[in-house]
């Protein structure tokens, strides 16, 4: 199908955008990588009048490593992390950044479209939930700079006002003696995930120091699996530990039943995923550099 | 620019024989398809074209109580609208092949009174532009009413509500296949099986390009002109002018380049009569109409669902199956189309690869509220093979035999052949021990053997399945007689020419439309062997065409038949045109016609008499018959070198009455086996090893069966462990988009290894047996393989689709004991 018929307006530069939004009013949208909405489009469940295009402001696609954090420009592609150096200094941006969809959808999508559409079942918003991120946006009245948690709000809803923007999004490096993992099950490559674990641990030898897990795709935006972190602090990691911890996420995640998955597999999947990022964790945690491939059907 | 790629295609390319049949020769049109030079339906601009877009009901099934297409009409830009009432105003319903209270249903191609099946279409808008006529889809206003809907063939029998009242029942066709002594064999059985239930779901192939149609019917002319995809173009017409009441002369067809089809766009008629009638409307302008990926999904075709009910089966003391009686309901969705010839078509591979005589399969066919199916790769015959590889593995398991043991013990022996089944057809040749062999070397059977036993003691579940199917070819259209005694179908024929055109250029035309089968290529080789010159010199036209008048009633691309019957059209075509240009030669060179040599000589593609070396070529040949024909002697006069050649394959009409008689001209057979292992955590099943070996008797172009044996497995394994068209209990589709539907992509499809044995055919010129559609091994296979791994578990494979999700829920319900008991073995 093709999309109703739109204006489209293409910024010079990231103010241009925001003033140009402000101006065309509540029928006018962002676009980025086009991979969310352009769809929406053709399939006429969004039929917005303008578009104001964003791929073409200059110096808005970037990663840099600047005091202890890791920035990354909104326009930054899903591919440009996927085959950074410097973003593997994080193993969850590699582990989520490489598992996005296909190729064609990595190299158009956006790091900050991603955010902005807060899609239940979006890899970057449930990924990095467990480390410290911070999305900085501009507006009318200027900039400000929102943790992850309080930028999403709910399920297509975050805390961006309509004509304001995200601009960058800024990752803290964790410290030494952590490491993180990101797991995804999908049915096929160009596809979201049935469901996902993000798990970053921080150790002090085989225990466990502090944990932050979360599940996706199994809620209206990633849950916090606070009892499975508990379950781990302050214990010595071994299987049956981890094992333990993992199985308190069934009852954490809160799915529907869908073509990718009934509820209660889903649930089951959860367990498998977290039991599965944890045991990556723990190693990248010590140093070790493994691959984290998301699992297909 | 690229550079044009150097002529790879050298001598040393023929095989050890020295003929070019045989060769793995690179596919001659590759270079045009994958420079992206191919021309598809779509590519196809005219001038004054219009688009059109279809009102489609999002009710399963509902009344239509009124269509207001005025406010579409008022768009701008906006060319016509039509809708169901006024086609069938104009219109005959479609043919009915069914008999009988069947006969009634008025199949139109738009809902006309009552929509049938969630994304049939109500009305259709016509545009200057393809997003004008989207914008105008939206405008149609319908009001509908709903009904209740009935998904499930088994529902469907019990007529509670009724889809096509002038039919008075959902049933749409009932037959029984009764051969040998059934219940003696049961008094002596050894052994006794009973399986409850088994089901084959609904799934389809997703070719990469979707339906397109460009529709022109000049009221000037009073001609209608197609350019389509439709893979079954001589069907179609036969079917379209009985419907439009037009000459059928009066219809021209045209395909070009296809992107796959597998039998799915074999149905595309009724958007073929849409937009013939919606040009005729719109004053003669052209239509075109290309379907979006997701009404592919809910409204193009699907295979076949088929119920396997109350299923017996005997066996003899050494596991021998002496009988099997059972009940099979399949679901041919909203209407019939080129339904109910599934109900005949399982029947050529009725007894599989196995020999047991005696059988009673009782046979319906149910409509329901879901997308109409259409003759899906593996067509019929996949869902009963599934069937009968179920059996023996369920049986072997319950009489405690090894699986690849019971195959053994059951396959129908290599000195059969050529093996008559109980019901008439004659395998022609096959070596399924063999295949077995050569299977179980590849994969390593006794090493994974050990290692399952090892694995099974640390608790993981590996299982090791073996699938054999056949993919019979060439079919004997007189089974359609089996289904309705009326139906003016038998025998099977198709069409070639072949000449040397005015310039001495070697054109061959054949009457299909493949769709990456390789054609061109293989026609090619065949040409180049009785002329002895080389495939380059050759230009193969394929694509149909009414208008090259080089098709029959049975022309197409369908049924793993090309190398059968295209190729032995061609073959003729090229002796005849051989044999019109010794005559001439020979006079010319004033010889014998056999002191002539076939060859290339300096000025190309010649004949020499060997005795004075004197030759001709090509173009010399031509110009006499073409531009220089007063040098022509009289009994020459009838030298045309245009040959057109018509192969009629040798059947009779089968026995309507005890349904026997031949129905397949050749059986290709595959065997593959499979390792998998359900992971504990996630219960992904994972293949760990596939091996695929198959038996097409001679083979033309190994890289090209190589090529059909990889894609058939790709899609088997696809439809086994992850598509199926699901469908919630009110008919809503919930996979209409790829994000749901999920067909198979590389991250999915394992390492497959090939394997290769040839049993040539006794009944082809050629000794090559059809192979196209493969049979759907893998989805026999991958069931195997998880029963294998589950039997410990208690879980029966009764279903053709498994997945991570489907059997956690199995072995959960199982340990909750909430699994009903699904087969019970009979000790006598
Ligand atoms: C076939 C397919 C499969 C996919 N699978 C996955 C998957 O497995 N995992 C996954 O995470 N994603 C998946 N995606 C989505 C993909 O990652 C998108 O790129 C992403 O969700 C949106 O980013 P975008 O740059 O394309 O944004 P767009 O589609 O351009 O925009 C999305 C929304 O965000 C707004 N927006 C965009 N940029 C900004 C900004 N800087 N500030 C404020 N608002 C903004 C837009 O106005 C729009 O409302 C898939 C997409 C497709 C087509």
């Amino acid at each position: 199908m093709y999309p109703r018929s739109f204006h489209y307006h293409r910024a010079g530069s990231l103010k241009e955008a925001v003033s140009m939004l402000g101006q065309l009013g509540e029928g006018a949208k962002f676009l980025a990588g086009g991979q969310s909405l352009i769809p929406l489009l053709k399939l006429r469940f969004a039929n917005p009048e303008h578009l104001v295009d964003l791929n073409f402001i200059s110096g808005t696609s970037f990663i840099k490593e600047d005091s202890g954090a890791l920035h990354f420009g909104a326009m930054t592609r899903h591919a440009e992390i996927e085959h950074s150096a410097l973003a593997r200094m994080i193993p969850v941006l590699h582990d989520c950044a490489a598992g996005i969809a296909d190729v064609q959808v990595r190299n158009r999508g956006t790091i900050g479209g991603s955010l902005a559409e807060a899609d239940p079942s979006g890899d970057w918003a449930n990924a990095l939930i467990t480390l410290d991120t911070t999305v900085h946006c501009l507006g009318p009245n200027g900039t400000r700079a929102i943790h992850l948690e309080d930028f999403i709000k709910d399920a297509y809803t975050t805390a961006l006002a309509h004509d304001e923007l995200v601009t960058e999004v800024e990752v803290k490096i964790p410290p030494q003696g952590s490491g993180g993992a990101y797991l995804a099950f999908k049915r096929s490559a160009p596809v979201y995930p049935s469901a996902s674990a993000a798990v970053q641990l921080t150790m002090a030898g085989d225990v466990c120091r502090d944990a932050a897990i979360a599940l996706g795709c199994v809620g209206l935006t990633a849950i916090r699996a606070t009892e499975a972190e508990t379950a781990l602090r302050g214990k010595s990691l071994n299987d049956k530990t981890i094992a333990t911890a993992a199985e308190t996420a069934r009852a954490a995640a809160d799915p529907q039943s869908d073509m990718r998955g009934s509820a209660e597999y889903k649930r089951q999947l959860v367990v498998a995923l977290v039991k599965r990022a944890i045991q990556i964790a723990v190693r990248r945690a010590r140093g070790e550099q493994i691959e984290g491939a998301h699992l297909y059907a | 620019m690229f550079a044009e790629a150097p002529n790879i295609v050298a001598e040393e390319k023929k095989n050890g024989s020295g003929r070019w049949v045989g060769a793995s020769l690179p596919r001659k049109e590759e270079d045009r398809l994958l420079r992206g030079r191919g021309k598809f339906v779509d590519d196809i601009k005219l001038r004054e074209m219009t688009y059109l877009r279809f009102v489609r009901s999002p009710y399963a099934h509902a009344r239509i109580v009124s269509v207001d297409t005025s406010a579409a009409e008022a768009l701008p830009g906006v060319v016509c609208t039509i809708t169901g009432k006024e086609v069938a105003a104009q219109t005959q319903p479609f043919i009915e092949i069914a008999p009988d209270h069947a006969q009634k249903i008025r199949d139109f191609p738009m809902a006309v009174e009552k929509a049938r099946y969630q994304g049939e279409p109500v009305a259709a808008v016509v545009a200057e532009s393809p997003s004008l006529a989207d914008d105008a889809a939206e405008l149609v206003q319908v009001e509908y009413e709903p009904l209740e809907p009935v998904v499930d063939s088994e529902q469907a029998l019990l007529d509670k509500s009724i889809l096509h009242e002038e039919a008075g029942t959902n049933r749409i066709w009932t037959g029984i296949w009764e051969f040998g002594d059934v219940e003696k064999a049961f008094q002596e059985a050894a052994y006794v099986v009973n399986i409850d239930r088994m089901h084959f779901h609904r799934f389809s192939s997703t070719p990469l390009e979707t339906n397109v149609v460009i529709g022109q019917w000049d009221p000037k002319e009073d001609r209608i002109h197609y350019w389509c995809n439709n893979s079954f173009p001589a069907f179609a017409i036969q079917f379209l002018a009985a419907h439009l009441a037009v000459h059928i002369d009066r219809i021209r067809v045209q395909t070009s380049d296809i992107g796959g089809s597998f039998g799915i766009k074999i149905t595309s008629y009724p958007q073929m009569s849409v937009c013939a009638l919606a040009s005729k409307k719109a004053g003669g302008r052209p239509v075109k109409w290309v379907e979006t990926r997701s009404e592919h999904m809910i409204s193009s075709a699907h295979g076949n669902e088929r119920t396997f009910r109350d299923t017996r089966v005997a066996l003899d003391k050494n596991g021998e199956i002496t009988a099997i009686a059972s009940r099979h309901i399949d679901d041919c969705g909203a209407y019939p189309r080129y339904e109910p010839l599934g109900c005949v078509i399982y029947s050529q591979v009725f007894c599989g690869t196995y020999r047991f005589k005696n059988a009673r399969i009782e046979f319906t066919q149910t409509v329901s509220n879901k997308c109409p199916v259409g003759p899906n790769r593996g067509y019929s015959r996949m869902q009963h093979l599934w069937f009968l590889e179920r059996i023996v593995d369920i049986c072997a398991h319950e009489i405690g035999i090894a699986p690849d043991e019971m195959r053994l013990r059951n396959y129908i022996r290599t000195e059969e052949f050529p093996y008559t089944t109980p019901n008439g057809c004659v395998y022609d040749s096959g070596n399924y021990p063999k295949m077995l062999e050569v299977a179980k070397g590849l994969i390593g059977w006794d090493d994974w053997k050990k290692k399952q036993a090892d694995a099974r003691k640390q608790g993981r579940m590996i299982g090791i399945g073996i699938g054999t199917t056949l993919d019979s070819g060439t079919n004997n259209f007189g089974q359609s007689q089996i289904v309705n005694p009326n139906a003016p179908f038998s025998g099977n024929s198709q069409g070639a020419n072949c000449k040397l055109d005015i310039y001495g250029e070697v054109v061959v035309a054949v009457g299909s439309c493949p769709q990456g089968q390789g054609h061109e290529t293989v026609s090619a080789q065949v040409v180049a062997d009785v002329l002895n010159i080389h495939p380059d010199m050759i230009t193969v036209r394929t694509g149909f065409d009414t208008e090259r008048n080089v098709h029959t009633g049975m022309s197409g691309t369908y049924a793993s038949q090309f190398v059968v019957s295209g190729l032995s059209a061609v073959h003729g075509a090229a002796q005849k045109l051989k044999a019109e240009m010794k005559r001439l030669a020979a006079s010319v060179l004033e010889t014998k016609e056999d002191d002539l040599e076939f060859g290339v000589g300096q000025q190309g593609p010649e004949i020499k008499a060997k005795s004075t070396g004197k030759s001709i070529n090509y173009w010399g040949l031509a110009n006499i018959v073409n531009v220089n024909s007063a040098v022509l002697t009289p009994e020459l006069q009838d030298v045309t070198l245009n040959c057109r050649y018509i192969w009629r394959a040798n059947f009779k009409v089968p026995d309507k009455a005890k349904k026997y008689g031949n129905l397949t001209l050749t059986y290709s057979s595959q065997l593959h086996i499979a390792v998998i292992e359900v992971d504990r955590d996630t219960f992904v099943p994972k293949i760990l090893d596939y091996v695929a070996v198959d038996d097409c008797g001679v083979v033309i172009n190994p890289r090209i069966v190589e090529g059909q044996v990889y894609g058939a497995a790709a899609h088997g394994i696809g439809a086994a462990l992850m598509e199926t068209c699901a469908y919630d209990a009110v008919g809503n589709m919930l996979t209409s988009t790829f994000s749901d539907y999920t067909p198979i992509t590389a991250v999915n499809i394992p390492n497959i290894r090939y394997g290769h044995i040839s049993t040539p055919s006794p009944f082809t010129y050629s000794g090559a047996k059809g192979m196209g559609e493969g049979g759907a091994a893998p989805i026999h296979t991958i069931s195997a393989a998880l029963q294998d791994a589950l039997f410990a578990q208690g879980i029966f494979i009764n279903n053709s689709f498994n997945n991570a999700d489907s059997i956690f829920r199995s072995l959960k319900y199982r340990e909750g004991g909430q699994l009903a008991e699904q087969v019970r073995l009979e000790k006598r």
